[in-house]
């Protein structure tokens, strides 16, 4: 008998609530900042086989992350109990992203039959390794960013494994932060146990299972329904990077399926930029579902029309031991090779590039008022690229990050013991167009203590962010640190000494400009010089105003 | 004669004026009557004395008058403020426009950043700094301040916003601007971040201080008006303005900082719900009040209400929203009232709300050419509101136009029209359920511990069903439940909500200097009360610290009693312990920090006292109207007895199904469900074990 469509629909909202009740009992428990304010973080629900059902809301680079992690935990444990808790942070042991990412995943039960997967992820700031913060540009080897956790059990039918969580903070510089961290993550996923346990009791396992599959098959049938609607063919780009590689994609759409090929790439790097296969999909899912449909429910069923081609041993779809650390300024590149390869067959859908890097910044030391250890980790935000009828927004998260807080600089000056100079809109010339991108952000941290340090990787620093149909591109993302002897510039450096009075200050590029800029509304050029976005003079050499 | 006390609730809604009257008469008996009447912008004074007039009251004969108004929350929904210009920190003039760089609406590339209400050329930067600790690091230069406010009259700004970093440690530069602006430019209207809330974030303080700054003049004018109209007509003593944080505030102390009025609206219902609760023994309450257009809901713990400051406009999963750092009653509010329409998306799929048919045309049964099907339909459709006795008998249901949209439903559906009708009231009340969870399980409360509290026009219609729902036990649906939130005001103290950040260890020494922080926090309360005439032994305080595990962000609220000194660091530690295990399910064996103070100052101003009546005898076959065939969804049809809400009297008791009607709403009693009228006339509604 075919299940009632108004029960399946109530059980579906119920995974969505109790994805957002994870998501909020993480956030508020959580002890980095890089958690509860940046909420470098994702929940998610799975189903036994681990398809996933659905995610909290969060980031959208996380959302196609533990499907995989589940996946890898089934496919190595047989005994799985009501009442563990997995862990995991390799990628190659289900992690998908680096180190830092911890993934917290625990078995739903009723009546002794697996019926779901709740799960987190969230980044923890130090997991060991060579550096503090445990990712370093220096990295050769996975081995030198932290502790590797090949999916263990944590939790065992409702035990903590003391030894599991004495090794974990024991390899920790900030043993107390992962410790509440992880603590954080396990009561949420036993918060989401709950709450499904109950829901499956009430209807039945039998209808909960069919709930979740009649919901995937629902994210098949939008995502398709969306396909229909794009152009169909080959289409391919070759870009060079700012380090002088040159990333190629192929991306063919047909009726039926929509393939991104990463296969002609680099060999992987030595150094600690390489990205996983794993992460690779979720680039080109997180872009399929933009172009697919963004309102609908994201789930396993949305990403069935996708496939992606990689080659083992290249920068796409690195080999252990690559080092992995900033894998995700690697990852955007591929999102942004798709998004920039597509958007002159649609741009009703994709605007002009933004300025796609997380632009990672790490700062440390000791707080002068505490004498205790501090670590910024913070991702950037920055301007966005205009599209084909509105101008670019301003100072916002890339798109990797979504539900995402900057930090303020009342909490970053009492809590990290640092001054914050500076929080501004970038002004300095790039983007311009009929419509303009957004501007990207300067912000100047003043260094208050001796022997701190400063770790940056920054793409789009030198290759700009793109530029359609005749508009001018983005103005670039580096760090300056400014100290008394001169000013250095920089997009990717580790462990840099800074010390008392140094300014580090972080510049984010515009977002590129759509159009020709003589064709921007006079109106608008009138409304940017009175805003002090651009000079009079500037002005009317741009756009002839 | 003075022996009648009479107290006056009036309410100005966008489309209406509510006035509801309460009449205390020598034998403690009370009188209620209402009236309504039509708004009248610009003038909203004239309608409220209209409303006076239609509902027979003399303002000279009021002791107490207590008023509500929209018109804060509508001045910024709909953009009707002044032009404002911001002073801030140097290096900080963008912080407006940057605001939190949140993008909640994430695959989606076409994101739309919500626009600053301050242009960039209207946000002038000050050089002087405060640390977070209040320590000055670079003096004010106050130099360039002639230059900016003749900018700021040339550029036809109305009012200024002053917000300097770490003004809530250290407000003496705040203070400074804030008396050279008042001397270069004496009848602009201004205001500093120090005199609306005193916590840090600066995006969100800034935000706070420019809404406050948009309104300010509005809201000044329209009680100002409002005041002289009343008193013109001999009201003795100004109203008293309802607040967002269910207080009542003076008229004078409101027209200062009116954004606090923001979401006023809720908070009376939920005041009252609370102020219920402690009346017949029900201290730990579920509230929801569920109206036209929209559900909103509230968890009451101990008789409290909880009052926070992370209130946002604007925001959903589309938009980041603006940020009000003011108290406000901890509620969620979802898009599901009596209006909202049914659809099925292009997936088949069923939804309900949060788009309404409002008003006009309303659901499909006004008959005033509404085409989609509504709750209000569904709930006709199942026999649950009465088709003979619609809107109190004032509209003659139009069940031809209810059966035509709930039959296009249901062919989009596949299904029988008493199922799509049963399929609106599931998804209507799921949407409810999933509301009221976020307020109590996800906050660690568990909701078999609590008894839901029903009213405004629909909630008494899906209590009982959501109650099931929830395992709760017990429903109440308040005497007058459609005017309840009248009621609440009348049921208000003063009250003003104090939120003060200091970072600090529970180490030696703290006790004192938490200490020094509430009693300088109660000395100014007590000054701002006594300076309005508020006699002393009418003041008292609550006293709460917001704390957490060292390096955590979020805090938890512990009630703290007593003088505070080193000796009792220990047991608010503990207690931080208990209450953040019971909400979290852990504890960790950490250091505890206090981030800062909320202190709550009360004062008593002539509120309403309710007197229990004789209950009669439990017999209440006189109430019965009739009966019909009333579908209750999951538990099919039943065979339900009709009573007459006006003549259920206290003391009476029967056992459902039933239906309890009156002119203001229905009441859906399942199969099972015991029923008592308690000494106030409300209904006591027990589930079945």
């Amino acid at each position: 008998m075919s299940e009632d469509p108004i029960t399946l629909e109530i059980i579906q909202n119920a995974l969505q609530a109790t994805s957002d009740e994870m998501f909020a009992a993480m956030r508020k428990t959580a002890m980095s900042s890089i958690i509860y304010e940046v909420l470098d973080m994702g929940t998610g629900i799975t189903d036994a086989e681990g398809r996933l059902a659905s995610s909290g809301a969060g980031i959208p680079a996380f959302i196609g992350v533990l499907d995989k992690s589940v996946q890898f935990i089934l496919s190595k444990h047989k005994n799985i109990r009501p009442g563990d808790v997995f862990i995991t942070n390799d990628p190659w042991h289900g992690g998908v992203t680096h180190l830092n990412d911890l993934v917290l995943a625990m078995p739903v039960f009723v009546d002794g039959q697996l019926i779901a997967w709740t799960a987190n992820i969230a980044h923890n700031s130090d997991i060991g390794g060579m550096a503090p913060g445990s990712l370093s540009g220096d990295a050769k080897e996975v081995f030198q960013e932290g502790l590797r956790l090949p999916a263990v059990k944590i939790v065992n039918e409702g035990v903590t494994d003391d030894a599991v969580m004495d090794i974990l903070t024991c390899n920790s510089r900030m043993p107390d932060f992962l410790k509440g961290d992880v603590w954080a993550a396990i009561a949420a996923v036993r918060v989401g146990e709950r709450r499904l346990g109950n829901l499956a009791e009430k209807y039945t396992a039998k209808t909960f299972l069919a709930a979740m599959d009649s919901f995937m098959d629902f994210g098949e049938t939008a995502a398709r329904a969306e396909l229909a609607k794009l152009p169909k063919g080959t289409f391919e780009l070759n870009e060079p990077q700012d380090d002088g590689q040159v990333f190629n994609v192929k991306v063919t759409i047909s009726d039926d399926e929509f393939v991104v090929d990463f296969r002609d790439n680099p060999d992987q790097s030595s150094g600690p930029a390489n990205a996983t296969r794993d992460g690779t999909v979720i680039c080109a899912q997180m872009l399929f579902k933009a172009l697919t449909g963004p309102d609908t429910p994201a789930n396993d069923g949305s990403f069935r029309p996708l496939t992606v081609l990689t080659r083992e041993g290249s920068i796409f779809h690195a080999k252990e031991p690559a080092a992995i650390g900033f894998y995700y300024e690697t990852e955007i590149r591929s999102n942004d090779l798709i998004w920039r390869c597509l958007a002159p067959h649609i741009p009703d859908l994709l605007p002009a590039g933004h300025f796609s890097s997380i632009c990672g910044t790490f700062v440390g030391g000791i707080h002068p008022d505490t004498g205790r250890q501090y670590t910024i980790i913070e991702p950037q935000i920055g301007g966005w690229g205009a599209g084909h009828n509105h101008d670019g927004i301003s100072c916002t998260f890339c798109n990797f990050h979504g539900e995402t807080y900057n930090t303020p600089a009342e909490i970053s000056e009492a809590r990290n013991g640092l001054y914050v100079d500076r929080m501004a809109l970038n002004t300095s010339p790039g983007g311009e167009g009929e419509f303009n991108g957004g501007r990207g952000l300067v912000l100047e941290y003043r260094i208050r203590t001796r022997d701190g340090f400063l770790t940056v990787g920054y793409t789009r620093s030198k290759v700009k962010p793109w530029a359609m149909e005749g508009g001018n591109e983005g103005s670039g993302n580096y760090v300056e640190v400014i100290k008394p002897d001169g000013t250095e510039r920089y997009s990717f450096v580790s462990g840099l000494d800074v010390t008392t009075d140094d300014v580090i200050r972080v510049v984010t590029s515009s977002g590129a400009g759509y159009g020709d800029p003589r064709k921007r509304d006079l109106a608008a050029v009138a409304a940017d010089i009175k805003s002090g976005f651009i000079s009079t003079e500037r002005a009317s050499e741009i756009y002839g105003a | 004669m003075s022996d009648t006390t009479r107290r006056v609730a009036t309410d100005v809604g966008g489309t209406f004026t509510d006035l509801v009257a309460f009449e205390t008469g020598a034998d403690g008996q009370l009188k209620i009557t209402t009236a309504k009447s039509d708004t009248t912008p610009p003038n909203f004074e004239a309608g409220v004395l209209n409303v006076l007039e239609k509902g027979g009251i003399d303002p000279a004969t009021v002791d107490f008058m207590a008023h509500g108004t929209t018109v804060v929350i509508n001045a910024l929904t709909e953009r009707k403020g002044v032009p404002v210009g911001l002073i801030t920190t140097e290096g900080f003039r963008d912080i407006l426009e940057i605001a939190r760089g949140n993008r909640p609406d994430f695959f989606n590339l076409h994101y739309v950043k919500p626009a600053p209400f301050v242009p960039r050329h209207l946000r002038a930067e000050v050089p002087g700094r405060m640390t977070y600790l209040g320590d000055e690091r670079a003096p004010l230069d106050l130099s360039t301040l002639p230059d900016i406010m003749e900018n700021f009259r040339a550029e036809g700004v109305e009012a200024v916003a002053i917000c300097l970093l770490h003004g809530y440690a250290n407000p003496t530069h705040e203070k400074a601007v804030l008396a050279e602006v008042e001397k270069l430019w004496p009848d602009v209207s201004v205001v500093a971040s120090h005199q609306i809330t005193r916590e840090w974030r600066e995006y969100e303080r800034t935000n706070t201080t420019v809404l406050s700054a948009f309104v300010q003049p509005v809201a000044a004018r329209y009680l100002s008006q409002l005041d002289d109209g009343l008193k013109s007509r001999g009201l003795p003593k100004s109203p008293y303005i309802m607040q967002s944080n269910c207080g009542i505030d003076s008229l004078a102390a409101t027209s200062k900082i009116p954004i606090t009025m923001v979401e006023s609206g809720p908070a009376s219902g939920f005041w009252g719900a609370a102020e219920l609760g402690k009346l017949i023994g029900e201290p730990d309450i579920l509230a929801l009040d569920i109206g036209g257009t929209t559900a909103k809901c509230s968890l009451i713990e101990g008789g409290e209400v909880k009052i926070m400051t992370d209130y946002w406009i604007e925001r959903s999963r589309k938009s980041a929203g603006y940020p009000i750092m003011v108290p406000v009653v901890d509620l969620v509010e979802i898009g599901n009232g009596g209006g909202s329409i049914a659809r099925v998306d292009d997936f088949g799929k069923l939804h309900v709300g949060p788009q309404s048919a409002g008003a006009l045309p309303g659901p499909a049964a006004y008959g005033k050419g509404g085409t989609q099907a509504t709750t209000t339909d569904a709930n006709l459709w199942l026999g649950r509101i009465n088709r003979g006795y619609f809107c109190g008998g004032s509209v003659e249901a139009d069940m031809a136009a209810t059966e035509s949209t709930l039959s296009d439903l249901a062919s989009k559906l596949d299904v029988t029209v008493d199922d799509a009708a049963r399929g609106i009231v599931r998804i209507a009340n799921d949407n409810m359920v999933n509301a009221l969870k976020l307020v109590s399980l996800n906050r660690g409360h568990d909701t078999r511990d609590f008894t839901l509290l029903a009213f405004g026009g629909g909630g008494s219609m899906h209590a009982v069903a959501l109650a099931q729902e929830l395992q709760m036990k017990k429903v109440i649906v308040p005497a007058a439940a459609s005017v309840f939130s009248a009621w609440g005001m009348m049921m208000s103290d003063l009250r003003r909500d104090y939120f003060a950040t200091q970072l600090m260890d529970l180490t030696a020494g703290a006790g004192a200097r938490i200490e020094d922080i509430f009693a300088q926090t109660e000395a100014e309360a007590r000054a701002a009360f006594e300076a309005e005439g508020v006699a002393p032994d009418k003041i008292s305080f609550l006293r709460y610290g917001k704390l957490r595990y060292q390096n955590q962000e979020h805090t938890t609220e512990v009630p703290l009693t007593g003088d505070i000194t080193d000796a009792s660091l220990d047991k608010i530690a503990q207690e931080f312990h208990a209450i953040y295990e019971k909400e979290y399910t852990y504890r960790l064996y950490a250091p505890v920090e206090m981030v800062g103070v909320h202190l709550v100052a009360r004062a008593e101003v002539g509120k309403l006292i309710m007197a229990p009546a004789k209950l009669c005898p439990a017999d209440a076959q006189g109430a019965i109207k009739a009966t019909r065939a009333v579908d209750y969804a999951l538990e099919g049809v039943h065979e339900a007895t009709i009573y007459d809400g006006d003549a259920l009297k206290p003391g009476m008791s029967f056992t459902g199904p039933a239906i309890i009607e009156d002119s203001g709403s229905t009441v859906v009693i399942h199969p099972g469900n015991q029923v008592s009228i308690d000494a106030y006339s409300n209904i006591h509604i027990v589930l079945e074990a």
